[in-house]
C-alpha cells in the first residue's frame, strides 16, 4: 500500500514537537481571529507570512494551514453564543445557533458544531489523501497550453461562484493580472512599471497588497460604519450534550454538510462560506419541519458548520495538485510556498512528499486540537470578545505595519501598504471585491509565462489552445462557465445562494 | 443624480484608467512577435482588454446605474493612512517605540471616540508586547529608539 506508506511518512513530519508546536499555534491563531470581528484569515496570514521566512517551509505552511481551518471553527462559536459571526463563513451559523443558545440548548449547539467540524475535517482530509495523487498524476501530463487554459478556468470559476457582479470581478482579475507583471521580465530583463524603484524590480510583493486590501481598508471600511458600544451578553452554558433527538436530527445533516461543502471546497471560488449558505439551503428543503428554521434548528447549524469545514480541507485539493488558488487564502499559501523556494504545482508531492503529506497530515492533528481548544477554553474565548474594536484595529495596524516591514527590513513596503489600502478603500467604496483581483496578482507572472512558451512552441498559432484536447476542454467549460452568467435563471439562483435570509 | 455617483460607472471609469495608465507608462516596453513576445506583448493585451472590460461596465451603468456610491468620510481614511505613512517614515530613522506612539495616536483619532488615557495606556501596552515578540522573542534586528536601544 503505497498510499499508507504515504499518510504514515505524513504523521512522522506532522508529529514532530516543533511541527505539532506550530500546528497548534496556527489553530490557536485561527480561532482568535474566528472569534475577533473584524479581522479574516487573509489579512492575517498576510501579516504572519514574514514571520514564517525563518522557519522550515513544512512548519510554515502547516502553521499558515492552522490559521485558515482554525478560523472557520473559531467563528462559528460567537456565532452561537452572542449571535456575531466571526467570519463570513458563520453568517448562516447565526441564524439557528444563536436561536438554540436563547433556548438554553447552547452547549449541544456547540458540541454539535464541534463534532460536525470534526468529522467533516476528517473526510475532507480523507478526500485530500485519496484524490490528491491522481489529479497531480493528470497534473503531470499538462503542457505549457493546459496550464495557461487551466488557469483561465479557475480565474474564471472564482468569478463565477463569487458573489457580486462578475464583470466587475472580472475586470478586477484582469487589473490584479497586469499589476502582477510589475517588475523585470523573466524572458528578456527588461523592467517593467518598476520607476527604477530597487524594491520592485524583483516583482511586486502580494503580502503588502494583501495586508492593505484585506487589513487596513478592511479597518476603515469598519470605522466608517460607526458601530456603537457591542453589549455583549453570552448565553449560559449549561450541558455539552446534546438529546436523544438532537443527534438524531444532526447526525444525517453532517453528512449531508459534509458531502455538500467539500464538492463546493475544490471548485475554485467555492471555499467555506458558499459551502454553508448551500448547505443551509438544502437543508431546508429537505427538512419535514422547514418552518422550525431561523428558530433553532438543530440542522441548521449542523450542516453548515460541517460543510464550512468540509470546504476548508478541500479546497486545499487544486492549491496542493495543481498550484491553482481556489480562493484569497490559497493565493497567499501558493505565494508563500514560491517565497519558501517551493514551485506549486504537481511537482510539490513527488520532490517534497515531507511537505505535501506532512501537511496533510497535521490537517487531521489540527482539527482534533480544534475540538479541545474549543469546547473546554470556551469560556476564554467568548471573554476575547467584549474586547471594544478602539482596542483592536490600532494593534491590527500597528502588526501591518512591523509584518511589511520585516517582509525585506524596508519601510518600501510599508509606505504600499498604506497606497494599497487607499486603493482597497476605492473598490469598497466602488463594490469591486478584493479576492479576484489576489487571485489575478498571484497567477499574473506564471500564466504570462506559460502562455509566452505554449505561443513559442506552436511557433505564434495562438489555435494551440484550442487544438491541444485537454486544452480546449478546459476553455470549452470555461466558456460554459461564462455562458451560465448571462442566463437569468442561474443569476437569479446565484443571488438567492449568496442572500438566504439576509 | 443617482447615475453621476453610480458605483458601476466609477468603477468602470477606474478600470479603463488603469488601462489606460498601463499602456502610457509601458508604451516603450517591445512588443516583439507572437513567436518570441517582448516584455510588452502581454502588458499590452491585457490593458486593452481592461480598457474594454472598463468602457463595457461604464456602458452598463449608463442602462441602469445600479447602486450609488455610499457617503464617503475623511476622517478614518486619512487618519489611518497617514498613521501608516508615518509609521513608514519614523520606524528606520527614530525607532520602533516613536512610530508605535505616532500610529496609535493617528489611528485613535480617525475612530469615533478619542479617549486620551486609553490611547496612551494601548500605547504602553503595545510597545511591550512588541518588544517581548519581535526584540526578544524572535531577536529581529530592529531598535526601539535609534540611538539608545
Amino acid at each position: 500500500m503505497d498510499l499508507l506508506n504515504h499518510v504514515i511518512q505524513g504523521f512522522g513530519v506532522a508529529l514532530s514537537f516543533q511541527n505539532l508546536l506550530y500546528c497548534l499555534i496556527g489553530c490557536m491563531v485561527g480561532t482568535l481571529i474566528g472569534v475577533l470581528p473584524g479581522i479574516g484569515p487573509v489579512a492575517t496570514i498576510a501579516m504572519l507570512l514574514p514571520l514564517t521566512f525563518k522557519l522550515p517551509p513544512t512548519s510554515a505552511l502547516i502553521m499558515l494551514a492552522g490559521i485558515y481551518y482554525g478560523a472557520s471553527y473559531g467563528g462559528s462559536t460567537t456565532a452561537i453564543l452572542v449571535n456575531l459571526p466571526g467570519e463570513a463563513s458563520s453568517v448562516v451559523t447565526t441564524l439557528d445557533g444563536y436561536k438554540m443558545a436563547q433556548k438554553g440548548r447552547a452547549g449541544a449547539a456547540l458540541s454539535i458544531s464541534a463534532v460536525g467540524s470534526f468529522f467533516a475535517g476528517t473526510f475532507g482530509t480523507v478526500l485530500i489523501v485519496l484524490f490528491a495523487p491522481m489529479l497531480t498524476a493528470m497534473a503531470q501530463k499538462f503542457g505549457p497550453a493546459e496550464y495557461c487554459s487551466l488557469m483561465a478556468l479557475g480565474l474564471v470559476a472564482a468569478v463565477v461562484l463569487a458573489s457580486g457582479s462578475v464583470i466587475k470581478a472580472i475586470a478586477m482579475v484582469f487589473l490584479g493580472l497586469l499589476i502582477g507583471l510589475i517588475g523585470t521580465d523573466v524572458n528578456t530583463g527588461a523592467q517593467r512599471y518598476t520607476f527604477n524603484i530597487p524594491e520592485l524590480s524583483d516583482g511586486i510583493d502580494f503580502a503588502p497588497i494583501a495586508m492593505g486590501l484585506f487589513g487596513i481598508a478592511e479597518i476603515i471600511g469598519n470605522l466608517e460604519k460607526r458601530v456603537g458600544g457591542r453589549h455583549v451578553v453570552a448565553a449560559k452554558i449549561s450541558s455539552l450534550w446534546p438529546t436523544r433527538e438532537e443527534a438524531r436530527l444532526a447526525a444525517p445533516a453532517i453528512v449531508r454538510g459534509t458531502t455538500l461543502g467539500s464538492l463546493l471546497g475544490v471548485l475554485p471560488g467555492g471555499g467555506p462560506t458558499l459551502a454553508a449558505f448551500s448547505s443551509y439551503t438544502l437543508e431546508k428543503k429537505l427538512s419535514k419541519t422547514p418552518q422550525e428554521f431561523g428558530k433553532g434548528a438543530v440542522q441548521g447549524v449542523a450542516a453548515p458548520e460541517a460543510a464550512n469545514n468540509a470546504a476548508a480541507q478541500t479546497s486545499f485539493i487544486p492549491m496542493l495538485t495543481l498550484g491553482i488558488p481556489s480562493n484569497a487564502v490559497m493565493a497567499l499559501m501558493v505565494g508563500a510556498m514560491i517565497i519558501q523556494g517551493i514551485q506549486p504545482g504537481p511537482e510539490v508531492m513527488t520532490k517534497k512528499p515531507d511537505l505535501f503529506w506532512g501537511m496533510i497530515a497535521s490537517m487531521w492533528i489540527g482539527n482534533a486540537m480544534l475540538v479541545i481548544i474549543n469546547l473546554p477554553l470556551i469560556g476564554m474565548w467568548v471573554r476575547l470578545l467584549t474586547v471594544p474594536y478602539r482596542f483592536l484595529y490600532p494593534a491590527i495596524l500597528l502588526f501591518c505595519c512591523i509584518g511589511a516591514y520585516s517582509l525585506q527590513n524596508s519601510d518600501f513596503h510599508v509606505m504600499m501598504v498604506a497606497i494599497f489600502g487607499v486603493i482597497g478603500y476605492i473598490f469598497l467604496k466602488l463594490g469591486c471585491e478584493g479576492a479576484p483581483f489576489l487571485l489575478g496578482l498571484v497567477l499574473g507572472p506564471q500564466m504570462e509565462e506559460y502562455f509566452r512558451r505554449a505561443m513559442l512552441l506552436s511557433r505564434g498559432d495562438a489555435t494551440v489552445f484550442l487544438t491541444r484536447p485537454i486544452s480546449a476542454g478546459l476553455l470549452i467549460v470555461t466558456a460554459l462557465l461564462l455562458l451560465l452568467m448571462v442566463l437569468p435563471n442561474f443569476r437569479k439562483k446565484r443571488e438567492e445562494a449568496f442572500h438566504e435570509e439576509g | 443624480m443617482n447615475r453621476l455617483f453610480s458605483k458601476d460607472l466609477w468603477s468602470g471609469l477606474m478600470f479603463a484608467g488603469f488601462g489606460v495608465l498601463a499602456l502610457v507608462m509601458g508604451s516603450k516596453l517591445a512588443i516583439g512577435t507572437a513567436i518570441r513576445m517582448g516584455p510588452g506583448y502581454v502588458p499590452r493585451m491585457l490593458s486593452y482588454i481592461l480598457i474594454g472590460l472598463g468602457l463595457a461596465i461604464v456602458a452598463r451603468s449608463l442602462i441602469s446605474p445600479g447602486e450609488t456610491i455610499e457617503r464617503l468620510r475623511w476622517k478614518p481614511v486619512t487618519m489611518i493612512t497617514i498613521g501608516v505613512v508615518v509609521f513608514a517614515l519614523l520606524f528606520e530613522r527614530a525607532g520602533l517605540a516613536p512610530a508605535l506612539v505616532c500610529l496609535i495616536f493617528l489611528a485613535a483619532l480617525g475612530g469615533q471616540e478619542f479617549k486620551l488615557v486609553e490611547t496612551i495606556l494601548a500605547c504602553i501596552v503595545l510597545t511591550a508586547l512588541c518588544v517581548v515578540i519581535f526584540k526578544l522573542g524572535l531577536s529581529m534586528n530592529i531598535s526601539i529608539i535609534r540611538g539608545v536601544w
